[in-house]
């Protein structure tokens, strides 16, 4: 069955685009900053990982705004959805990052392990996020199967 | 899948108030004196953190000393006077500076600059030393070197004056009754400086015979955050040569050694040292003690002899062994900056003792220091616990602060000059 399009405001969906991926690309670089600081001790990786993540919060705010009014208002996807499951997901990613930011702040190697296992989780919810908006069926967002 | 969701961030938002659960539970006076009571190091989401508001000193305002004292005011109007040095014809010399630029390096430093401009502690150094002289009971001021960097110590040996900048000891030639020096100053050697300068203070102390000069050079990092590169004779009193300039470390592993004195009994050098942040209110309790020649105190790797630091890294089992436990603890974060052992007559009572300006803390719930305390020696070695003697720096409610202490020293009369850097003024305490 034909897929038709709802109605999306062009300029929102288009600064999404723009933003969206940002964030993830910023978090992962964090995480492999962290592990190199782990395994080095070199301070340099864990005060970039610190900007990366605060960077990387801040360029959030827009896609997950956008999501946010995308997902809630003028929709009615159901519960579980492929799409509602993304915005959780996100939405707590972004949680675990705010918290990571905090631990990043601590000095020297205090930031590991706590630092380190909230980089990682921070990736792997923006990836379980993304993945299954990708594979599963995106019931909702055009017509209901 | 919602539900899970909102369960967990109950669960997180529960574990972020529990670790904002960051208040003192020990009473200062069990981290006094030689075996200080240590608890468990912490790490936190945020440290504690408390800063007074910082505000001037009203018209007639003086810090409190105890019955049968005085204080006065005796300078106003300084660019954050840090030191004061008494020259033999009772002129008080002020070095006023407030440190050098840093770069900013992490975020938390954005956050810290707006908490510190806050507190008073912000004001702009002068890189200047003033001459104060009373002459008929009125003070007059001198403006007597000018253009220097963040200087701290002033030490006057023959007809040499000494001055400590952030970043270089440099010399000046001296005749008494000067009022102002115009001669550039002579470098006689480097000191460990920027671009980071994290505690640049240099106190700066002078042999007996004046051959050597020791330097309290302060560490460049809280716990190593800067690199352990950039510690590079760093947290070490050095010494220097007086003819020569060439220089060693005596003693290291000092975070922040400040107040070099010669202990008169014993002869022996004495530093206070401001210890550690971020690992809980009651840790680590910042010291004084006598420095032995080439002894390691912990920094880094250690605190109160052989208690780790598991945020230096990597470790150095070979160093915490070796690392000496200091003499005597004056509780946490009350920030020592001033050290005066007194030998004068206008107060008797303080014979034999040594006043420890302590210029308050920031790392602490509840506020610590703020405040000069005395602490009686015998045999060489402070005894006893210490007793205020110079408060009233913070309101009652001990929301606003309106001065703090940091040099000290005492004049040809006896009496106790007292540096203070956020309310710019030098205060003077004797007997009534």
């Amino acid at each position: 069955m034909p897929i038709r399009p709802t109605q999306r405001p062009t300029f929102a969906v288009a600064l999404y685009e723009l933003f969206n991926p940002i964030p993830p690309g910023f978090f992962v670089a964090a995480w492999i900053f962290d592990i190199l600081y782990m395994k080095s001790y070199q301070p340099l990786w864990t005060d970039a990982a610190g900007w990366l993540i605060v960077i990387g919060l801040l360029m959030a705010i827009i896609p997950r705004v956008i999501n946010l009014v995308q997902v809630w208002f003028g929709h009615r996807y159901p519960q579980g959805s492929a799409i509602k499951t993304h915005f959780w997901l996100n939405l707590l990613a972004v949680i675990v990052a705010i918290f990571n930011a905090f631990i990043h702040s601590r000095d020297a190697y205090s930031v590991v392990p706590l630092g380190v296992i909230l980089s990682t989780i921070t990736v792997v919810l923006i990836l379980l996020a993304n993945v299954q908006l990708a594979l599963r069926p995106r019931v909702g967002y055009g017509d209901a199967p | 899948m919602k539900h899970s969701h909102r369960t967990l961030i109950a669960l997180m938002i529960t574990a972020a108030l529990s670790a904002c659960d960051t208040e003192a539970t020990l009473d200062p006076q069990k981290q006094v004196g030689p075996n200080p009571e240590l608890p468990q190091a912490k790490n936190f989401l945020l440290p504690p953190m408390q800063v007074p508001e910082g505000v001037a000193w009203k018209e007639g305002e003086t810090p409190k000393v105890p019955a049968g004292l005085k204080i006065e005011k005796i300078a106003s109007g300084l660019m954050h006077p840090r030191q004061v040095y008494v020259l033999p014809n009772n002129d008080v010399l002020v070095a006023e500076a407030n440190g050098t630029p840093k770069p900013t390096t992490r975020p938390k430093q954005l956050i810290m600059g707006v908490v510190q401009q806050s507190s008073g502690k912000g004001g702009k150094g002068g890189n200047r030393i003033t001459l104060l002289r009373n002459v008929n009971g009125q003070w007059e001021k001198h403006n007597f070197i000018e253009n220097l960097n963040a200087p701290f110590g002033i030490q006057l040996t023959g007809n040499t004056l000494w001055v400590a900048n952030a970043d270089s000891l440099v010399k000046f030639p001296y005749q008494t009754g000067q009022t102002e020096i115009r001669t550039p100053g002579v470098e006689v050697t480097e000191l460990p400086g920027g671009p980071i300068n994290h505690h640049w203070t240099k106190s700066l102390l002078a042999s007996p015979d004046g051959s050597k000069l020791y330097v309290g050079v302060g560490s460049n990092s809280n716990i190593t955050e800067n690199g352990i590169g950039a510690e590079y004779r760093r947290a070490a009193v050095l010494e220097v040569d007086a003819a020569s300039g060439a220089s060693r470390i005596y003693a290291s592993g000092l975070r922040n050694p400040t107040g070099l004195q010669w202990e008169p009994q014993s002869g022996k050098l004495w530093a206070i040292v401001n210890e550690r942040d971020e690992i809980g209110s009651d840790l680590v309790p910042d010291y004084m003690t006598s420095v032995q020649e080439n002894g390691f105190y912990g920094w880094p790797y250690s605190y109160f002899g052989q208690h780790v630091d598991e945020r230096a890294k990597p470790p150095r089992p070979d160093l915490v062994a070796k690392a000496i436990k200091p003499d005597y603890a004056i509780s946490s974060h009350v920030a020592p900056l001033g050290l005066l052992f007194y030998t004068g007559d206008n107060m008797p009572q303080y014979r034999g003792g040594a006043f420890v300006s302590e210029h308050g803390s920031w790392n602490r719930k509840p506020l610590n220091g703020y405040q000069v305390m005395w602490v009686k020696f015998e045999n060489g070695m402070p005894v006893g616990t210490p007793q205020p003697v110079v408060t009233g720096f913070l309101t009652d409610d001990q929301k606003q602060v309106r001065g703090l202490p940091v040099g000290l020293a005492m004049d040809q009369q006896g009496g106790l000059l007292v540096a203070d850097d956020a309310g710019d003024a030098i205060w003077r305490v004797s007997k009534e």
